[in-house]
């Protein structure tokens, strides 16, 4: 069996746990470990670490043998759009405040998606902008600054 | 007897024009709170204090208390629809009530939720009225080894949440368990991976992880494929659960309510882990557990009557202590203070009408918050027959509002945008995200209590053991662990 | 076509422009001002602030916006006041942990020179009670049974760093005793701790403490001000029952980032102290436990320096560490 090791599902998650568990107890070595009856602030996070690397190489190796693939496909690009939206989001609200924050979060959100016509999303950033300043700012007080900075 | 009197000072406390009206506005303000996703009972409720400053104090507490349970409710409606969960409780309902929603049948899933919370309403507000100072006191039984050897339960038992891979979900439920160590450790006061980061120091926040583990994962899961994936069947099959459904949704509606009704008590758990304990359960019990992550009916009646019978039960520590337990509970007692009453043991006998008035309108709002909502569902179904395009982009950004108002902190949304790039990935790897809010949220206590039991006992094991409740919930542990080690429980099973 | 459109764009932009200094000009305050608080809503710290605020809008003429920014016991919010601009519309509530974090956290700000101090706005105290088991009735008593008995009691507290636990922690200092701290998260569930007799001591804060105490689930022994309190005048401070010199307070106060011209200050501290000798806000303040003081921005600058250096030794002393 030729492995695509590239798409295989659990060899891959198999990979992320150990990868994380080895990060996780790795980052919890200065913290006083202490005893198991007297046990100390890194005890629980090594041990968490130790337990999800192990269950990482159960998964891989059952990964390699199984051969499994992924699903579908992987969707690199909504997600970088997306990922975008929401920092942009971030970005935006402290410095130009939240209407323009919003907009371009919307506008930025709608690009991830398959059917993108620029007319429509503009409305729906006017509607759903409108919406939020309503909800957000006038019925809960929320104290964001619309426009601008505080 | 006594309680008749009572309950007739409190209905005619309850039902004066003006404490309906605002047993009203807090539950309807309650529920949008809780669509909002992010936006929690507790940052309104502190919008309003100063309102209350001008109420006297039965309509404030009254409203004050709409807000709370309201939100309960509404968080679950955003569960069910777009797989987003309003609050920690309506996580769980998630698994189940989205996939319903996608098979068409949205419908039914929020009307049973919405019938199912009201059921368990209505006997926590009974079991208030009845035994209220008495589970108040029951609960302080439970001690750091006691609530160490209930984690301890539920997380054994939570390999019974995963679909398929038992494997991956237990390493999901791990993984929880680390992102649930971020932040200050209590015992010790240190500070752990926050990475000299000030806003890790108290740790990730629930609405980070919710949103960006469930909603981002499922968005871009959606626009992933260049062919349209039919997020929602567009044939919606009625609005309203069938006889089938009721019959189903029944005993699950029951059981929930009683776990609700225990684990509300309980200062600090509440409705999260309840929830998530009868998801357990019910699906432990179901014939066919296969059905559990397709659109099982039980998985949303028992979760959603367990949240909501937790959210009425939680009012007793404050009402018959006089502390809170919780954040929330917090404020409304404070409310109190600041109106001159002591809420504690002797508000019963000192101040009846308000006690016995704020159960009679807790009554009263949870039948309020069925009229609202069962003539909504069939906007919020309508709702989703709206062009995923249109739909999608608006969901993230009232996600994106809603994580920055949790502490006015950009970093919140950065975060989120980190965790929802991971929890695709997990998700196309095919690992559960709910498992991991098991985690996650018990992680902590676990952790916590097992440190504080070993403390107090200087180090000696046996106190799980020597102590009834805990040994109770121990030997509880041992069975799960015996049941689940059996053949039958080990196979693999092929996920839907 | 174009040009006509950049033209009115720049007029609009001188437009703006002007309107914009205009209304920098406008006697202060000028527009709504930002109330940092250091806690997520419904904290003690954003109560008292909202207690304050409303009346506080009213005398200022604008509206005092409460702006949540809870993080860090309370330091996010002070980093982000210290290094705000100094022109009187940010402000921020002075969290008690003002005076502890310097010795516990790593702060990117100084806690004394960034700051102009405006007013003490209340303090409050803890109430020492233990558990009706434990026979101690007295602050003498209690040493002396906890000289008998070195790290065998049990003390709750809130969290490591709060003034639960220092107050516990300059007891033991001062007396040369030795009890065991079981620290919980927040006020709830210690208390909750104390009345099931997991714990057997705690200091509580005394609104909430002091109604447990009047129903008999816990026994008052003593309070840590330098004066007893108004909400229980029968109790004994600790300081008159053996500890002389023991004083430990929650001190909630007002400050602006440090260059605030001297008038914006003292405006603001006029307008405040009114705010806090109305009777509504006071008598708020004080159902809370805490009681309104509403000194001079000098004795509060001195009040300030002084906690943290007190704390910073006890802290030392104990070996608490933070980060």
């Amino acid at each position: 069996m030729k492995p695509d090791l590239r798409n295989n599902r659990d060899f891959i998650a198999g990979l992320l746990f150990i990868v994380l568990g080895a990060l996780a107890a790795f980052l919890a070595r200065n913290y006083p470990f202490g005893s198991t009856m007297r046990m100390g602030p890194g005890y629980f996070p090594t041990v968490l670490g130790v337990i999800l690397l192990l269950f990482g190489v159960y998964v891989l190796a059952r990964g390699l043998r199984s051969g499994d693939k992924v699903k579908g496909e992987w969707g690199w690009k909504p997600l970088a759009l997306i990922a975008a939206s929401i920092v942009l989001f971030g970005v935006l609200l402290d410095r130009a405040g939240m209407v323009p924050a919003a907009v371009v979060t919307l506008v930025v959100a709608a690009a991830a998606g398959r059917d993108f016509r620029f007319k429509e999303v503009l409305l729906l950033a006017v509607v759903m902008t409108t919406f939020s300043v309503v909800v957000f700012s006038y019925g809960l007080k929320l104290p964001y600054p619309l426009l601008g900075s505080y | 007897m006594d309680l008749l009197a009572n309950l007739a000072l409190g209905f005619g406390v309850a039902f004066s024009l003006e404490n309906l009206a605002y047993c009203f506005a807090g539950v309807a303000l309650g529920t949008l709170i809780g669509v909002l996703p992010g936006v929690g009972p507790l940052v309104t409720i502190a919008m309003l204090f100063p309102i209350t400053f001008h109420l006297p104090a039965v309509p404030a507490i009254i409203m004050l208390a709409g807000i709370f349970y309201g939100a309960q409710y509404g968080g679950s409606t955003t569960s069910i629809l777009v797989n987003l969960p309003g609050e920690t409780a309506s996580a769980v309902t998630c698994i189940d009530g989205y996939q319903m929603a996608r098979r068409g049948r949205a419908g039914p899933a929020l009307a049973t939720a919405a019938l199912a919370s009201f059921f368990a309403g209505c006997v926590g507000t009974l079991l208030i009225a009845l035994a209220g100072p008495t589970l108040g006191e029951w609960a302080l039984n439970f001690g750091a080894a006691e609530y160490t050897s209930l984690m301890l339960m539920a997380l054994v038992a939570s390999a019974v949440m995963t679909q398929g891979d038992s494997a991956k979900g237990l390493a999901m439920v791990v993984l929880g368990l680390l992102v649930g160590v971020v932040g200050v450790d209590v015992n010790s006061g240190m500070s752990r991976y926050s990475f000299g980061i000030p806003e890790l120091v108290d740790g990730i926040g629930f609405t980070v992880v919710a949103v960006g583990l469930f909603a981002v994962a499922e968005i871009v899961v959606n626009l992933e494929s260049r062919e349209p994936r039919e997020v929602y069947t567009g044939k919606v099959t009625g609005l309203m659960p069938t006889a089938q459904d009721i019959r189903d949704a029944a005993w699950p509606t029951v059981r929930g309510t009683a776990m609700g009704a225990c684990f509300g008590v309980l200062p600090g758990t509440g409705p999260a882990l309840s929830s998530f304990a009868t998801y357990m359960l019910e699906k432990k019990l179901a014939r066919d557990p296969s059905r559990f992550g397709s659109g099982a009916i039980e998985g949303v009646a028992a979760p959603e009557a367990a949240n909501n019978a937790a959210a009425q039960t939680a009012f007793i520590p404050m009402l018959t202590l006089g502390i809170p337990a919780s954040a929330t509970m917090a404020v409304m007692l404070a409310a109190l203070t600041l109106q001159g009453i002591a809420a504690g043991p002797q508000v019963m006998l000192e101040k009846p009408d308000l006690f016995w008035g704020l159960i009679a309108s807790m009554w009263i709002g949870n039948c309020l918050l069925v009229v609202l909502n069962l003539p909504l569902v069939g906007i919020w179904v309508r709702l989703l027959t709206v062009p995923y395009r249109w739909l999608f982009p608006s969901i993230i950004l009232f996600c994106c509002i809603g994580n920055y108002s949790v502490s006015n902190n950009p970093f919140d949304v950065y975060l989120c945008a980190i965790i929802g790039v991971l929890g695709y990935v997990l998700v196309k790897l095919e690992c559960e995200p709910a498992p991991l809010l098991l985690g996650y949220v018990l992680g902590p206590l676990l952790e916590e209590n097992l440190r504080r039991a070993l403390l107090i006992a200087r180090g000696d094991p046996t106190v799980f053991f020597t102590r009834p409740l805990s040994l109770v919930f121990m030997i509880a542990t041992l069975l799960i662990l015996v049941i689940m080690v059996a053949p039958a429980a080990r196979r693999n099973r092929q996920p839907k | 076509m174009q040009d006509r459109s950049i033209v009115r764009l720049l007029t609009l932009a001188l437009v703006l422009g002007a309107a914009h200094s205009a209304l920098a000009q406008a006697p202060y305050p000028a527009r709504p001002i930002r109330f940092l608080v250091g806690f997520p809503p419904g904290g003690t710290n954003d109560i008292v602030a909202r207690a304050i605020a409303p009346k506080f809008s009213e005398f200022l003429g604008q509206s005092v916006v409460i702006e949540n920014r809870g993080g860090a016991n309370a330091s996010i919010a002070t980093d982000l006041a210290a290094h705000a601009a100094p022109d009187g519309y940010t402000i921020l509530l002075v969290a008690p942990g003002h005076a502890t974090n310097p010795a516990l956290l790593k702060l990117n700000f100084d806690s004394i020179n960034d700051f102009a101090f405006i007013t003490l706005l209340a303090e409050s105290q803890n109430l020492l009670v233990v558990h009706p088991s434990l026979p101690a009735r007295t602050v003498k008593e209690l040493i002396a049974l906890s000289k008998r008995r070195p790290g065998d009691i049990n003390y709750g507290s809130s969290g490591t760093g709060t003034t639960t636990h220092l107050s516990a922690e300059l007891f033991q200092y001062m007396t040369g005793i030795k009890w065991t701290h079981i620290p919980y998260k927040g006020g709830g569930p210690g208390l909750v701790a104390l009345i099931s007799g997991e714990v057997s001591l705690y200091f509580g804060n005394v609104p909430t403490v002091i109604r447990q105490a009047r129903a008999g689930k816990v026994r008052a022994v003593a309070t840590t001000g330098s004066k007893r309190t108004p909400a229980a005048p029968d109790i004994p401070t600790v300081a008159e029952s053996g500890v002389p010199g023991y004083e430990v307070t929650t001190a909630y106060g007002m400050a602006a980032p440090a260059k605030t011209p001297r008038a914006i200050v003292d405006r603001l501290h006029a307008d405040v102290v009114r705010v806090l000798n109305s009777p509504d806000v006071s008598n708020r303040l004080r159902a809370l436990g805490a009681d309104p003081i509403g000194n001079t921005p000098e004795q509060y600058t001195a009040f300030v320096k002084n906690e943290i250096s007190k704390w910073g030794k006890v802290i030392k002393a104990a070996g608490i560490k933070g980060e």
